[in-house]
């Protein structure tokens, strides 16, 4: 079955209008709606390539990972609601932010950075700019993977990650500071190789394949935006 | 014509009091291969970023002396995984990300890439994730990359690093095309065997200084091989006690022996 491919700029519209929608709309009812969706939507496999990305198509276990991360990312957050509030506010507030987060990892495995950069410099953003955007979201996956490279090299070193509070701790200590100092290493080099590659400030860059913007996903990122506004707008009033 | 002059360049990186370069002089002719060789720290790296005008623009840093291009530069730095854009899903696309960045029109684009691409063997890959590749076909890629941005002076750190001794044997050929070709070609490398064929000039760093400069033969010169950086031939005719002049490649150790 194909899957549909939706624009970029359709993709973070969805992902900003469940989160603005989930705060705007009456909790919970509004909110608990919008984190239904949310969570479906992390049901939908992404298609980037090698991971999760654009397609919308079926096949349930990398919308189980996705469903997964979204649910682990936001519990904590209920956690300490409780502590500090009473359930019906803890209920209003976690559901919103578990929106957040589900639209969140939604959107990492969904969209390609590569498409969006080539969708917003064929919409005559600046390339710096889209890609400054689309590193950034693509950041989470890529620290996701240096992160398991590195705890596996500490496991081969005869670091233990399980056991009582004190070992995971030190565990802790061994994965983060050699991802901070690596991906600050990773930066330097790149942005070197990246300047050589012509991504400085002020070039206008060719849109190789831009993707294509139907009709019908410019009038439904409208749609989105008016909901918001048209939610907000009831809601002041 | 020159390609590249420096003259009395030093530099010195952020918060450092000595320099990496000292008052460093040195002329890169269009059509030239001209290769930096010296011992880890010498200062060949930080001498190509100064060369690409990434240092101290990019770095940081300050730049005493002066440095004149006249061609537009590229640079192969020596860890090909940090030099990927991250925004491509086959290595066509990754190619052609520098190309595309300089607002080329997309059939000289295409012309480019593919040209690169054939020049590095790399067409049966061209769908491939670049991701997926090895670290050999990746520096290759990277290669392809900026020579697909078709700058005048080429910059190569340690381009064999990742490379099996075909994908070697390659490069050192492109080097020679790509100065047939009028490009002007510096690289800092520590394959010293090969440069006898592939260099026109080797500039000897010592402690951020030029030592000397020469033709290859600089490579069979009694202080080069002390200081370790001759060939392998003169290295071991040197450490089986035999008298100089050393020879530089084995064709000249066997026209010795007769």
């Amino acid at each position: 079955m194909t899957g549909v491919r939706l624009h970029p700029f359709t993709l973070l519209a969805i992902a900003g209008a469940l989160p603005a929608l989930a705060w705007i709309l009456p909790a919970p009812a509004g909110a608990a709606a919008t984190l239904a969706v949310a969570l479906v939507l992390t049901l939908t496999p992404g298609g980037r390539p090698g991971s999760a990305g654009t397609r919308l198509s079926p096949g349930w276990r990398p919308g189980l990972a996705g469903l997964r991360t979204a649910v682990l990312t936001a519990a904590p957050f209920w956690l300490f609601l409780l502590l500090l509030h009473d359930v019906p506010t803890t209920l209003s507030i976690g559901l919103r932010i578990t929106t957040m987060v589900a639209s969140f990892v939604w959107l990492v495995a969904a969209l390609e950075p590569a498409r969006l950069v080539e969708a917003m410099v064929a919409a005559g953003w600046s390339a710096s700019i889209a890609y400054l955007l689309a590193a950034t979201l693509s950041a989470v996956p890529v620290l996701k993977a240096r992160a398991q490279r590195i705890v596996e090299a500490q496991r081969c070193r005869g670091l233990s990650s399980r056991g009582g509070i004190a070992a995971r701790l030190r565990a802790l200590r061994a994965l983060a500071l050699p991802l901070v100092l690596s991906a600050l290493h990773e930066v330097d080099e790149r942005a070197l190789a990246l300047e050589t590659r012509g991504l400085v400030p002020g070039i206008h860059r060719t849109p190789l394949a831009p993707p294509p913007d139907p009709v019908v996903e410019r009038a439904a990122r409208w749609v989105l935006l008016l909901a918001c506004l048209f939610a907000l707008i009831r809601r002041l009033m | 014509m020159r390609s590249l002059t420096l003259e009395g360049a030093s530099f010195w990186y952020p918060a450092t009091e000595s320099p990496v370069l000292r008052d460093v002089s040195l002329e890169v002719a269009q059509g030239e291969i001209v290769a930096l060789v010296g011992a880890l720290g010498a200062g060949a790296s930080t001498l190509l970023l100064v060369a690409a005008d990434l240092a101290p623009r990019v770095t940081g840093g300050r730049l005493a002396g002066a440095v004149a291009r006249r061609d537009r530069s590229g640079i192969v730095l020596p860890t090909p995984w940090t030099q990927l854009s991250g925004m491509a899903f086959t290595v066509w696309d990754e190619v052609a990300f520098g190309p595309a960045n300089l607002g080329w029109p997309t059939h000289e684009i295409a012309r480019q890439v593919d040209r690169a691409l054939e020049q590095l063997e790399l067409v049966p890959l061209a769908s491939r994730n670049p991701t997926t590749l090895s670290g050999g076909e990746l520096q290759r890629v990277i290669i392809a990359a900026i020579l697909a941005m078709d700058p005048g002076l080429v910059l190569f750190d340690e381009p064999a690093a990742e490379l099996d001794a075909d994908g070697t044997r390659t490069l050192w050929r492109l080097i020679r095309l790509l100065a047939n070709e009028g490009k002007a070609v510096l690289l800092a490398t520590s394959a010293l065997d090969a440069l006898p064929d592939v260099a026109d000039r080797v500039v000897w760093l010592e402690d951020g200084a030029v030592r000397a400069v020469g033709k290859p033969d600089l490579l069979a010169d009694v202080a080069v091989c002390d200081a370790g950086l001759g060939t392998s031939v003169a290295t071991v005719w040197r450490a089986g006690g035999l008298p100089g002049p050393y020879p530089l490649t084995v064709a000249h150790a066997v026209q010795r022996w007769r």
